[in-house]
């Protein structure tokens, strides 16, 4: 009775003394009340600060205190409170791994056995990927606490599955790839997905859901600039100014009077025949249009083929960039990323 | 007949080094033309008139060049009571440019008439100057030609006096195209000697061409 009513003062000075105390130190005293071989005040003062809100306290606290609370549980021969320590503590990090080194076998002993038992999945994706084509893959790296069913799948805004990524047992470790496809293989528009991974249990029942938000944003490409278009500076005069026509009047001219004149100088003898007369026109016909085109502005096939080459070469130059344009419109690049896991325990 | 060879080595010179070449380019013209004969002597004269073919043929191996040249058609009198006769007549000419304006020609040319009485038959050795003038682009070419013959015989007694001739035409040729039009006029004169007799021969031809390279 005097023992008793001692404990009772002694929690009870503990107890306003902690009201004052974070639960980080109260992690602390309980862990060295431990190392006294104090169990009941390790387990009174772990409980305290693990009864806190998730945010008072954190991740790697929590593990430490419950590993702590499990196995001064355990000495307080309260091996099923030990066993529900360990079996959150599993939940909450399955990557855990008890130090053999600081804890006898008794208790490691039971944790293994709790590990054996609690199906849980920690999974571990990069915060942000970029997939920016085939062969590029969204990592998921699943941790397992025991072998166990899951399966990983990545669903739409509404629930739906967009597509099954992994059905099957997990050991220890599982990598599984997310090609940022949807089940027909095309790209899913931008928005929001989640990644969800699915732990069952012996009888086929949902025991762990956890859940990571994606976020999903399509990326094109840069297109290539268009190629700048000829400077005019560049390019020669295509046409020359006309010519005056004279040297086809004149060339016509000469040729006409000498088909006039041909038989009295070479056939003096003769009549001249009247048919001569019919060239003669023929060709006076065809030095009036010669005259005319001649005054007509004179195209220059040099510089029309040196234009013609450049402008050749800037319309290969502008082809290939719109190909290569077109082919980067075509491809589809996925900005993904990660948000923070939510664990959903039981079906 | 030394008066006959002499051209002759001069055009077996011209052609020894063309045939060393490749041909550059071949072309030929075909047509028809409308000749009209006429003889003049001291006691009378005739005309005839009629059609003829004409082919002519060219091989261009730079810078000579080889033309060929043959006509075939048949005359009848105009008036009086001339004898028709058929007409015969071609020639070969070696040509040389020395200028893209000008060749110079030179070859023997034969004519022939043959009538039922008779076959009278010219032989010349002729030379050629050839002018030609752009009338469009170089595509349109205005062009004349003088001939008078080196040498010349024939057949009739008092032989011959000598020949000369001319040819004015036109040609037609569509750019980038291998084919022409070709309208000339031609007109000649060979004298027999003292002038027993004058006999000119006129034509009007239009031919079609194709050539290339």
């Amino acid at each position: 009775m005097t023992r008793a009513a001692l404990l009772a003062a002694a929690l009870g000075l503990v107890a306003g003394a902690a009201r004052a105390q974070t639960p980080a130190d109260l992690i602390g005293r309980g862990v060295r009340a431990y190392q006294n071989l104090d169990y009941d005040s390790a387990a009174a003062f772990l409980a305290r600060a693990l009864a806190k809100p998730d945010s008072a306290l954190g991740d790697s606290d929590r593990v430490r205190g419950l590993v702590y609370l499990g196995a001064s549980d355990l000495y307080r021969d309260k091996r099923d409170s030990a066993a529900a320590a360990f079996a959150r503590l599993l939940r909450l990090d399955p990557r855990y791994h008890i130090d053999q080194l600081v804890f006898p076998p008794e208790i490691t002993g039971l944790f293994q056995q709790v590990r054996l038992v609690t199906r849980a999945v920690a999974v571990v994706v990069p915060p942000a990927v970029e997939l920016r084509g085939a062969g590029d893959a969204l990592p998921i790296s699943l941790y397992a606490t025991t072998f166990h069913p899951v399966e990983v799948a990545v669903l739409k805004p509404d629930g739906s599955s967009l597509r099954t990524l992994y059905q099957g047992g997990v050991g220890d470790s599982l990598v599984v790839h997310w090609d940022g496809r949807a089940a027909d293989g095309s790209p899913p528009d931008s928005g929001s997905y989640v990644l969800q991974v699915v732990s069952r249990g012996s009888d086929g029942r949902v025991v762990r859901t956890v859940s990571l938000p994606l976020e999903v944003a399509r990326v094109r490409r840069d297109t290539l600039p268009w190629p700048a278009p000829v400077a005019d500076s560049l390019l020669l005069p295509e046409q020359a100014p006309g010519r005056s026509g004279m040297r086809a009047l004149g060339a016509g001219f000469a040729t006409v009077l000498a088909i006039a004149v041909l038989p009295s100088l070479v056939a003096s003898s003769a009549s001249a025949s009247a048919n001569r007369f019919v060239v003669a026109g023929g060709i006076s016909i065809a030095a009036i249009l010669g005259f005319r085109g001649e005054r007509r502005p004179q195209p220059i096939d040099a510089n029309i083929a040196a234009n013609r080459a450049l402008q050749d070469t800037w319309q290969r130059q502008a082809d290939s960039v719109h190909a290569v344009n077109v082919t980067r419109g075509r491809e589809v690049r996925l900005r993904i990323r990660t948000g923070a896991a939510q664990v959903t325990e039981g079906p | 007949m030394t008066r006959l060879a002499a051209p002759l080595v001069l055009l077996l010179l011209a052609a020894r080094p063309a045939a060393a070449q490749l041909p550059r380019y071949v072309g030929v013209d075909v047509g028809v033309s409308s000749a009209s004969f006429q003889s003049t002597a001291p006691g009378g004269g005739e005309k005839l008139s009629g059609f003829a073919g004409v082919g002519h043929w060219r091989i261009v191996l730079r810078p000579v060049s080889i033309d060929v040249a043959y006509t075939q058609g048949r005359l009848s009198a105009d008036t009086g009571s001339a004898v028709p006769r058929a007409l015969v007549d071609g020639s070969v000419f070696a040509t040389y440019r020395p200028v893209p304006w000008l060749a110079l020609k030179a070859g023997p040319h034969v004519r022939a008439f043959a009538a039922t009485g008779g076959t009278e038959r010219w032989m010349l050795w002729e030379g050629r100057a050839h002018a030609d003038a752009p009338l469009l682009d170089g595509e349109w070419q205005a062009y004349g030609e003088l001939w008078v013959a080196l040498a010349s015989s024939v057949n009739v007694t008092p032989g011959s006096g000598g020949a000369r001739g001319a040819e004015a035409g036109l040609t037609l040729k569509l750019p980038q195209s291998p084919v022409w039009a070709r309208l000339a006029y031609a007109v000649d004169q060979m004298r027999l000697r003292n002038d027993a007799r004058t006999e000119s021969l006129q034509s009007v031809a239009l031919t079609f061409g194709f050539g290339g390279r």
